[in-house]
């Protein structure tokens, strides 16, 4: 019992953490609570490994995991397209690619009040790897080295994923914003 | 620097993950540069309008359900259910380990006993092969002397041992000589005795091990041998010798 009071002393303060970054993954709150305690689970299991002293972009990657395989196993049993096509694997390019190709997109500036809930749409239709990174380093403020820890993506990677979810996240924000500009009028 | 390279750094520089001489420079450019300010403007508010998302907290219920989650695995391997009807984990996982043993232990008796037998068995072949050999020959001996100041040394540099040479001619088994052979993989010191009309090879070697072994009495093809192991070297004596004057010479040497 010893080794259960350690783990949780070490992991539920992160359990919001954890809960943000799976609902972010998959969009779903009762979707992200059995990723989070399925997340938990493996990670008890795996505790006597665990000998860092930062337990969350630990826990974070064990959840992160949870996400992209109940993604995938969503995928599969919705028989639409392969996980990789969809999402990349970390440290895969052409996903990244895709989105946004090597030559610079134009900027887009960003006019005017922007509403809590436009911000929200717009990052959730971020594809996952940019939406992970750009939650993990906004909403919980980690480092880019931490950020890589959880991904297990390379620290150029995570730079070049996160400038690249930001620029598209602005477009994406941009184009909700005239969507929105109707309504308000 | 820059515009290009100040858009390549500009959000590390705003995620304070900028070493210092890149961070001065960059935000020099920034001052002097009306895109870059736009951009640094436009980075810094969509920054802070996903930070003021804030995080989706966990429902209060998550907590208790992990818990009961984590006491459940707990129970799982502390205290396997006891069940009448159903034989409990811990002990199908003792009595299968016991089982495992036994077949282990099984397979390792059968095949050490079946190598071992093989092996002395292929030993005693080789010897008997190697004393046939010699009798077929002119001479069983390469260095021929019933003086064991002059055997004895012969073997020097020829085996990676000093054999015991004892003539024993007083005795009734006079020694003709010594030869080099080769048995069991190795090369062996053999010394020639001679008891009336019959030869005795006595073969020498350097014994794996310091165990001293009783003599062992076989007989193949009509061959007697005695195979024995003392202070580290071990004997085959073989020959057409009646076996109990083989064990007489055994005892001798």
């Amino acid at each position: 019992m010893d080794q259960r009071s350690g783990f949780e002393r070490l992991t539920l303060p992160h359990l919001d953490a954890a809960f943000n970054l799976a609902f972010w993954l998959v969009r779903s709150e009762a979707d992200a609570q059995d990723i989070v305690q399925d997340a938990y689970l493996r990670a008890f299991r795996g505790f006597h490994g665990f000998a860092g002293a930062d337990a969350r972009p630990w826990l974070l990657a064990i959840v992160r995991n949870a996400a992209y395989r109940w993604l995938s196993n969503r995928r599969r049993s919705a028989n639409v397209v392969s996980l990789d096509e969809a999402f990349g694997s970390p440290g895969d390019e052409p996903a990244e690619m895709q989105i946004a190709s090597d030559d610079p997109t134009p900027e887009v500036h960003l006019m005017g009040e922007v509403d809590r809930d436009l911000v929200h749409r717009a990052l959730a239709e971020l594809p996952p790897i940019f939406r992970e990174v750009i939650v993990l380093r906004e909403i919980e403020g980690l480092a880019y080295r931490e950020i890589s820890r959880v991904t297990g993506a390379p620290i150029g990677t995570v730079m070049s994923r996160l400038a690249r979810g930001r620029r598209e996240l602005r477009k994406v924000l941009s184009r909700l914003m005239d969507q929105d500009k109707p309504h308000a009028v | 620097m820059q515009c290009n390279r100040a858009r390549e750094l500009i959000e590390a520089y705003f995620d304070e993950e900028l070493g210092g001489d890149d961070r001065s420079a960059i935000s020099s450019h920034i001052a002097s540069c009306a895109s870059c300010t736009r951009l640094a403007s436009d980075i810094m508010r969509t920054s802070s309008m996903v930070a003021g998302l804030g995080r989706k907290a966990a429902p209060a219920a998550l907590v208790s359900r992990i818990r009961s989650r984590l006491d459940a695995e707990g129970r799982e391997h502390a205290e396997p259910p006891q069940v009448p009807w159903q034989m409990p984990s811990g002990v199908v996982w003792r009595q299968a380990a016991v089982l495992a043993a036994c077949c282990m232990l099984s397979v390792l008796v059968t095949w050490s006993v079946v190598t071992s037998s093989d092996q002395a068995d292929r030993l005693q072949q080789e010897i008997v092969a190697a004393h046939i050999r010699s009798l077929l020959q002119d001479s069983p001996i390469q260095v021929a002397s019933s003086d064991t100041h002059t055997v004895k040394p012969w073997f020097a540099g020829r085996v990676d041992f000093a054999p015991e040479v004892k003539d024993l001619t007083a005795e009734g088994f006079p020694l003709v000589g010594g030869r080099l052979d080769y048995v069991d993989g190795r090369r062996v010191g053999v010394l020639v005795y001679r008891r009336r009309l019959h030869v005795v090879n006595v073969f020498t070697w350097r014994a794996r091990t310091d165990t001293e072994t009783a003599p062992a009495f076989s007989n193949k093809n009509g061959h007697n041998l005695l195979i024995w192991t003392r202070g580290g070297i071990a004997y085959a004596a073989v020959s057409d010798l009646d076996a109990s004057e083989l064990q007489r010479l055994q005892t001798l040497l």
